[in-house]
């Protein structure tokens, strides 16, 4: 997949395309205002001209009074910065033309009775005019065209220049604001790097480490508060992983020393077949312990990283109880513990392993309670869970060991490390399981009894 | 008995061999397939014990091989490999029994014996003995020097395991799984509690004693001074 754009990228370009657009209209509005109002300045003008022409035009007898206006015109055309004008008849007929009509405007067409004003603009080569005419009726109804032309090249120089510089600063701006937004974004996110520049630093040995979410903007601080939660897991994890592995170091070299020890110092000197005997035995012991203990950590390791998929069958628990019971029977009377089961229950499950995790549990209740006394397992559904409650009287658990319980190799008591309480994965065995079928164990310890509760989702 | 082992790892191939020939069978072992399988196809063996990690020619191939090639000899597979997938598959190529490394030798003895033994026509005996003990598999009796003795279910299971292997050692996880169908060591003494409270009820009072603790390794029954 295409890694999206970056932050940066993005909001410099939506920053700059956004001032691009106002800048722009900006531009546009400013550009036409001004053309517009010269625009009106000469068409006020031209009026104005119009209306002086107007007045004497108006009086005209006949076309052949025209020659004694044309003074009366000169003068008006003086007075307006001199404006071209032309006067034409309905016929076509240029009855009077300014000189400088003639030579600037030789081309302007004669607009012909225009039925009311007109107002053009013209280009002549390299000169622009305002055009205006307009049908003027004298006092005996004849009809006269009047055509004024004003140069408007001052106000095109005027506005090119002015166009020119308007362009280059809204350009300018862009650039510019484009740059600056790209900074801006750039500063923005010095934070976010920031973190990224703590993050990097984070170590394996180091996950102990928490970030302040206190120091951040407000919106990354969930950022931080989930990075740190993440931080807290791995640690957590690691913690136990590196534990583990310790703790696989430490029950394997004990058995290994054992074994090198006693084999090389019954090498040592020539022996007799009955020591001989004893030390193979010896070995033997230590041999089964060392496999029993491979074996747990591969079912740990399986059950845990749900390498095979488990194979779920309906299970009758009281059943499985009481073959349990079964099995552990007579070693119970032995210590004079007896057992009872309570309830009913199906479960959808794996059965191997639910009998496994009942096994444990059941095999430490019995090893646990005192002379006389009695097991008990109750099953039961609690809302749309299964709950497996193992019961039994005895000496309370010391809360601090409680939450350690189910650690692997975890031993409350470190001195009875190698006795015959079988490897010290009894427990974490037990949770794995309870976690593969998607549920959970937990653990209660008061004065009265200890219990062990397994609750699955059904 | 003829026995062919097909194991790459020497120690553990000599081994086998030794403790296989000792318990009186007629061993071959090869360290790689392609022995194995010209072996196991020219010569006539009772059981095949194959490794499936194998250099040249792979267990389950051997084994296919064997197969395709109408050699229905009992194959019992040795492996290090430990997943559902792998028993399933070597079960379904047809092989007999599936062991996984490390296993005890009483174990292996066990199960070598009773794949050989499912070969054989067992005699349909409704009542099996051993010196003065009589056990009565239709009336679920048992009579020991003319004196009857009463057994909980369990406990006739269990003595009825005994004497049908008798004068062979069987392993504690063996007789777990075989009585009470717990396939999974416990880190209790159950199994030996249930064998000395059988012991109390036929050996206690009677002469020669019948059940043999095997130090390191089970138990057995016999008759033995």
């Amino acid at each position: 997949m295409k890694q999206p754009t970056s932050l940066t990228l993005r909001l410099t370009l939506l920053f700059s395309t956004v001032a691009t657009l106002v800048l722009l209209s900006f531009g546009w509005i400013i550009e036409n205002s001004m053309e517009n109002h010269f625009e009106l300045g000469d068409i006020k003008e031209l009026k104005l001209i119009a209306q002086a022409v107007k007045k004497p035009l108006q009086t005209l007898q006949s076309e052949q009074d025209l020659p004694l206006l044309q003074q009366r015109f000169d003068d008006i055309l003086i007075g307006h910065h001199h404006p071209l004008l032309k006067v034409i008849n309905d016929r076509g007929n240029v009855l009077y033309s300014s000189l400088e009509f003639k030579k600037s405007l030789p081309d302007l067409p004669n607009f012909k009775s225009p039925n009311q004003t007109l107002v053009k603009h013209w280009k002549n080569g390299k000169n622009h005019y305002r055009i205006f005419a307009e049908q003027i009726l004298t006092n005996n109804a004849t009809p006269y065209t009047i055509i004024i032309a004003i140069s408007t090249d001052f106000h095109h120089t005027f506005l090119n220049n002015f166009r020119f510089i308007l362009w280059l600063m809204v350009i300018s701006s862009i650039v510019v604001m484009s740059l600056m937004s790209w900074m801006a974004v750039h500063y923005g996110h010095r934070p976010l790097r920031q973190i990224i520049n703590q993050l990097g630093h984070i170590s394996s040995n180091e996950l102990s480490t928490r970030l302040d979410p206190e120091t951040v903007p407000s919106e990354l601080s969930d950022l931080i508060r989930s990075f740190n939660d993440l931080l807290k897991r791995l640690d957590k994890a690691f913690d136990r992983l590196s534990h583990f592995s310790d703790d696989i170091a430490h029950e394997l070299r004990t058995p290994v020393t054992n074994l090198m020890t006693q084999t090389q110092v019954a090498l040592s000197r020539t022996r007799s077949n009955k020591e001989y005997l004893e030390v193979l035995y010896s070995n033997m012991e230590e041999f089964e312990r060392l496999s029993q203990m491979i074996a747990d950590m591969l079912f740990l390791a399986k059950t845990d990283n749900k390498i095979n998929p488990i194979e779920m069958k309906d299970v009758d628990l009281y059943q499985e109880v009481q073959s349990l019971f079964d099995y552990y029977e007579a070693w119970a009377e032995d210590n004079k513990v007896s057992l009872t089961v309570k309830g009913k229950l199906q479960l959808h499950c794996n059965r191997l392993m639910i009998r496994r995790a009942l096994s444990n549990l059941l095999s430490n209740a019995i090893r646990h309670t005192p002379k006389g006394q009695t097991v008990t397992i109750t099953l039961d559904r609690i809302n749309n869970c299964v709950s497996i409650i193992v019961q039994n009287p005895g000496e309370p658990i010391l809360s601090e060991h409680l939450p350690k319980l189910f650690d692997r190799f975890y031993r409350i008591d470190p001195s009875r490390q190698r006795t015959s309480e079988g490897t010290g994965l009894g427990l974490a065995i037990t949770k794995s399981i309870a976690e593969a079928h998607g549920g959970s164990i937990h653990v209660t310890s008061d004065e009265s009894k200890t219990q062990f509760q397994i609750i699955i989702p059904i | 008995m003829k026995l062919l082992i097909v194991e790459d790892e020497a120690k553990t191939g000599n081994y086998l061999k030794q403790g296989l020939s000792e318990a009186g069978f007629v061993v071959d072992l090869v360290n790689n397939g392609l022995d194995g399988y010209h072996h196991a196809m020219t010569e006539p063996y009772d059981l095949v014990i194959l490794d499936v990690m194998l250099p040249d020619l792979d267990g389950w191939h051997i084994l296919k091989s064997l197969r395709e090639a109408d050699k229905t000899m009992p194959v019992l597979f040795l492996t290090a490999r430990d997943s559902i997938e792998d028993k399933v598959k070597g079960l379904e190529l047809g092989a007999d029994d599936y062991l996984v490394k490390p296993f005890a030798f009483s174990e292996l003895l066990a199960r070598v014996r009773t794949i050989i033994r499912r070969g054989i026509q067992i005699p349909n005996d409704h009542i099996l003995s051993i010196a003065d003990l009589e056990l009565d598999l239709t009336r679920h009796r048992v009579i020991r020097a003319q004196q009857r003795i009463k057994l909980t279910a369990k406990e006739f299971l269990l003595l009825e395991l005994l004497i049908r292997h008798k004068g062979e050692v069987l392993p504690r996880s063996l007789i777990a799984s075989q009585i009470w169908d717990m396939n999974f060591d416990s880190d209790t003494n159950v199994i030996d509690v249930a064998i000395r409270r059988l012991r109390s009820k036929i050996d206690d009072n009677f002469n020669p004693k019948l059940i043999h603790t095997i130090r390191g390794m089970g138990y057995m029954l016999d008759i033995s001074e």
